[in-house]
């Protein structure tokens, strides 16, 4: 934050307030969401009073887990690139070590990390994902029908920050520090878009499975 | 086998169909303005309430859930049938255009809602987010209905409901008697066999579907003899509402629904009865 003060570069500003800002947009926003969602909910009298906690979880696990749903064992070619694409896009970036390096520069605290090598694969392995769902996107005959541009908006939202990521990595195409500049700022974006596009299912997630898993119990059966 | 005649949807070119002529859907979008389908739309979907800004706003488009639909499965896997498809082109479109629609559209909207899908749930069983598209599902029924572009058959039963409360046009002298004329073949067969009607603190009492008292008369007789064998005591309303079917849900005729319903339970407190035990 002061560095950019004392030397007000795009480095430091997509390093210090820029990075502040997202982080507040991305916080702050989730929580407005959720909470805007929630007080809807209360006001939608049938909603709250029909919550079942235990069944949600039930709904829950079974859908978080991979291949534990009836649907994900109907395609385990989608279910395994959707786990895969998942698990890296929200762990990969915590647990990276040039991430942590970066706090622990700012704050002077780090956390556990994963290897250069392993982290380079999962990287691999998210742009492959994301090429997958593009490609399906393009030609599996019920996504086509009802993808717009704002689909492949919230994909290429996911995937640049992961793409430079990799190429700054390995220095290819542009400079180190002009593909460090280019990665930090889509990661900002990123995480602005989160809680404002329909990549907020990243928490929606948890509300509509709550609500679902809920049904389905007051039906007595199962959603998974 | 004549090869029937197909229509391309206006809106959708990938939605093509048998031509089906329908009074509910030919005739009745012919008294529709532009005006009054905005003003509904608005007012049906304008409180854009949690459940609906859940679906909207989670949705990603992923198709998933077109595994679920019999209706996408028993056309080879046409992607206009898949459930996210449906509401692409019904809710998603009026938001999109701000309830300018034109009739043509309504037309459309009704026939996808109201004949290419069953609001069975099963969508929700296999969307990973478990997305409630029956309730979008129902909320465009519901644009249709208060627009009364609906099929003819549909809307007949509903008609029935909110006339005589069941869905055959049955009257109450005619319930009554039926239950009496049944009492009196079983007789024959069994000792002490009753129907017994409006028995107050009975354990059990039983509803039928409206076409049974007026099609499926053997039911009766078989419910009868089922419920002397098991020695239960029971009864069955001799006011209405009896019909325990409810069509009004299916199309989202919210009156209607909840005369049903209520009549339904009044009748089980006058008669103080224990539970109620319904057809189907």
């Amino acid at each position: 934050m002061f560095d950019f003060i004392r030397d007000p570069s795009l480095y430091n500003l997509v390093r210090g307030p820029l990075v502040w800002i997202a982080f507040f947009v991305f916080i702050g926003g989730s929580i407005f969401k959720i909470r805007a969602m929630y007080i809807m909910a209360r006001n939608e009298k049938a909603v709250l009073p029909f919550i079942n906690g235990k069944a949600a979880l039930r709904s829950l696990l079974h859908w978080v887990i991979p291949f534990a749903s009836r649907n994900w064992r109907l395609r385990w070619p989608i279910t395994t690139l959707t786990f895969v694409f998942h698990i890296g896009l929200v762990f990969l970036p915590l647990f990276l070590l040039s991430h942590n390096i970066l706090i622990h520069e700012s704050w002077g605290i780090t956390w556990w990390t994963v290897s250069e090598g392993f982290a380079d694969a999962v990287t691999l392995l998210v742009i492959f994902s994301c090429v997958a769902f593009f490609l399906r996107r393009v030609f599996a005959s019920e996504v086509k029908f009802v993808s717009s541009s704002s689909d492949f908006l919230i994909l290429a939202i996911s995937f640049f920050p992961f793409l430079t990521g990799f190429l700054a990595f390995h220095e290819l195409l542009l400079p180190y520090k002009w593909m460090v500049i280019l990665h930090m700022i889509f990661g900002e974006i990123m995480l602005m878009a989160i809680p404002f596009t329909r990549l907020g299912h990243m928490f929606y997630f948890f509300m509509t499975r709550t609500w679902m898993g809920s049904q389905f119990a007051l039906w007595n059966s199962k959603d998974w | 086998m004549a090869v029937k005649e197909k229509i391309v949807s206006r809106d959708f070119k990938e939605y093509v169909r048998e031509v089906n002529p329908d009074v509910g859907l030919d005739e009745s979008i012919k008294g529709l303005t532009p005006e009054k389908i905005e003003k509904t739309i608005k007012a049906v979907l304008g409180a854009r309430t949690a459940r609906i800004r859940a679906v909207l706003e989670t949705c990603i488009h992923c198709g998933l859930c077109s595994k679920a639909c019999q209706w996408y499965l028993s056309n080879d896997g046409d992607p206009s049938y898949a459930p996210v498809a449906k509401m692409r082109m019904t809710i998603w479109e009026m938001l999109k255009r701000d309830g300018k629609v034109d009739a043509e559209f309504i037309k459309q909207c009704a026939r996808i809602v109201f004949t290419e899908c069953n609001i069975c749930h099963r969508c929700s069983m296999y969307c990973p987010y478990g997305l409630d598209v029956t309730f979008i599902i129902g909320l465009v029924r519901r644009v249709c209905f208060v627009l009364g572009v609906v099929p003819q058959r549909q809307m007949d039963q509903d008609h029935a409901h909110a006339t005589t409360l069941n869905q055959v046009w049955l009257g109450q002298n005619d319930w009554l008697d039926t239950m009496q004329w049944q009492e009196e073949e079983v007789g024959a067969e069994y000792k002490d066999l009753r129907i017994p009607i409006d028995k107050e603190g009975a354990e059990v009492m039983w509803l039928p579907l409206g076409a049974e008292p007026k099609t499926g008369i053997y039911h009766i007789e078989r419910t009868a003899k089922i419920m002397h064998a098991a020695g239960i005591d029971w009864t069955v309303p001799g006011k209405d509402v009896w019909d325990s079917s409810n069509m009004p849900m299916f199309l989202r005729d919210f009156a209607t629904m909840q005369r049903i319903v209520r009549g339904l339970f009044d009748n089980a407190i006058r008669l103080r009865i224990k539970k109620m035990v319904l057809t189907e």
